[in-house]
């Protein structure tokens, strides 16, 4: 009975569409977060009767053909790329991202990778880092005294050195921006790689057409909206227990007709 | 005699067909814009079955057997997703026009993506079609919006509209799996269609129907196995009477 496996396939994509969910909300407070969400499709349909297939020598047709499906697949998990909230830190070196773009990253192994979260810090020579010790490109090196580090929306970054009255450049904060966002690799950590399919990396100015621009003292944070997530999640379980009553009530029956040989 | 079992088989065959067809459409419950498919019977008659030797004619046979897999059109409820490339067709009428290898296929779902060419396309990466054929985005556009009558713009100006194809006679359509619909005959372009930005329309199958269907079509197998199951201790007992000799 195929209503057994075409059962599975929905448990199987409702136990995905749960994970993506927990994903989410587990990501609620993450900075930069962008929430993602399970498409689905039907698979393939077999046809046992072909509408439109002629039923007499009179020309009439069948109007509607008998097209059995054979369940469902998890298409993609594209991640909802809207604007999170910026939320106040009070920390200079916080800068979150209003609109379009990505900040960039070395890797340690030298490859860039992209993000949106803006929690850097000053390493031990005074470079701009992620909270993981990764450079943001172009590295932005902060002498040890300089005070009153500001950054504009347009990502210039300024700061009086020593007793200095005016405040001297820097540095300047690009970003990067993709033609598919969403078809960045994450790479955990809050990071992406680009791909073949997210296209190759366009790198601006904060400000400039089509990029965002810079917020310092705030963070984005996570795009997660939990009322909806946990709508989903219910509707979720329900379909999931749904699936398994087919999986019984075919296994039942089945059971009947075992049961005529006793 | 044997002829019970043979209906009763018929029977139970379609009976199983239902529960596919059940199966299917609980599993895509959360497809977007799924239409929900019901399958009908249809009684066959039988005559070469019957016996005329008696004196009372016996009845023709009626099996029964698939007649069509009907689909239910109506809209779905839609979701505001609050995503730019999410869109919706309000009301039951009209679909999105996807470009395929094997031609045009129409679809229900609005779950869009731009892929690494800049061009609008399903959520497996098939192109979805407007007016002037595909839709691409420049990498510097921003702000990519669909008016509610399907004119797409974005931060570089007009970008084109939207092509919803419109039949008439939706019996033409036939499921091709991936969300996508084939027809036998070409759409017209619908007079009245209004479209949302922000929303998807999810499957229109409703789980206390399925369930309560899935529940009758248990039922009714298990009446007919317990026929099936009569008729062969009928027939049991008929070669046990008839079979036994008396001393």
């Amino acid at each position: 009975m195929k209503a057994l496996t075409i059962a599975a396939t929905g448990m199987k994509a409702q136990e995905t569409n749960v994970s993506v969910i927990s994903n989410n909300i587990a990501n609620m407070r993450t900075t930069g977060y962008k929430s993602q969400r399970a498409n689905f499709q039907d698979l393939l349909y077999q046809t046992l009767r072909r509408q439109g297939s002629t039923t007499s020598d009179a020309g009439t047709q069948v109007p509607a053909g008998v097209q059995l499906g054979s369940g469902v697949r998890v298409v993609a998990t594209p991640r909802n790329m809207t604007q999170g909230d910026p939320e106040s830190t009070g920390n200079d070196k916080d800068i979150a991202i209003r609109g379009e773009g990505f900040f960039q990253i070395t890797l340690p192994d030298g490859r860039t990778a992209y993000t949106r979260d803006g929690a850097f810090e000053l390493d031990s020579t005074g470079t701009l880092v992620t909270a993981d010790g990764y450079t943001v490109q172009p590295a932005i090196i902060v002498p040890n005294n300089a005070s009153d580090l500001t950054i504009s929306n347009t990502g210039q970054v300024q700061a009086k050195i020593g007793n200095a009255t005016t405040a001297t450049v820097l540095g300047q904060i690009e970003l990067a921006r993709f033609v598919n966002k969403n078809g960045l690799e994450p790479m955990g950590d809050n990071l992406f790689l680009e791909t073949a399919s997210s296209g190759t990396a366009q790198t601006g100015n904060p400000g400039d057409a089509g990029y965002g621009t810079l917020l310092q003292n705030y963070l984005e944070s996570s795009n997660v909206e939990s009322v909806n997530e946990l709508s989903s999640l219910i509707s979720a379980q329900r379909a999931y227990e749904m699936n398994s009553r087919i999986i019984t009530a075919a296994d039942e029956m089945s059971q009947t007709t075992a049961s005529l040989g006793k | 005699m044997q002829n019970a079992t043979l209906v009763a088989l018929s029977g139970q065959v379609a009976l199983r067909r239902k529960l596919d067809v059940i199966a299917n459409n609980v599993a895509n419950m959360d497809t977007a814009g799924f239409k929900r498919v019901s399958l009908d019977f249809e009684e066959t008659t039988m005559p070469k079955a019957s016996a005329t030797l008696f004196q009372r004619r016996d009845r023709d046979n009626n099996f029964v057997r698939e007649l069509a897999t009907v689909h239910d059109f109506s809209a779905g409820s839609v979701e505001m997703t609050g995503n730019d490339l999410d869109v919706a067709i309000e009301g039951e009428n009209g679909f999105f026009v996807v470009n395929t290898p094997a031609g045009e296929r129409y679809t229900r779902a609005g779950d869009f993506a731009i892929d690494n060419t800049g061009r609008l396309v399903t959520s497996d990466g098939k192109p979805v079609l407007g007016d002037g054929g595909e839709i691409v985005f420049g990498s510097e556009e921003t702000n990519i919006s669909f008016a509610h009558d399907g004119t797409i713009s974005s931060s570089a100006g007009l970008k084109g509209k939207l092509r919803i194809a419109d039949f008439p006679d939706t019996s033409v359509l036939a499921k091709q799996g991936d969300n996508l619909y084939s027809a036998s005959a070409a759409p017209r372009v619908p007079t009245y269609v209004r479209v949302r930005q922000g929303a998807l329309e999810k499957s229109n199958v409703s789980g206390v129907q399925e369930l309560t269907a899935m529940m009758d079509v248990q039922r009714a197998y298990e009446r007919i196995t317990n026929m099936v199951k009569q008729q062969n201790d009928l027939s049991a007992k008929a070669v046990d009477r008839l079979g036994s000799v008396n001393a």
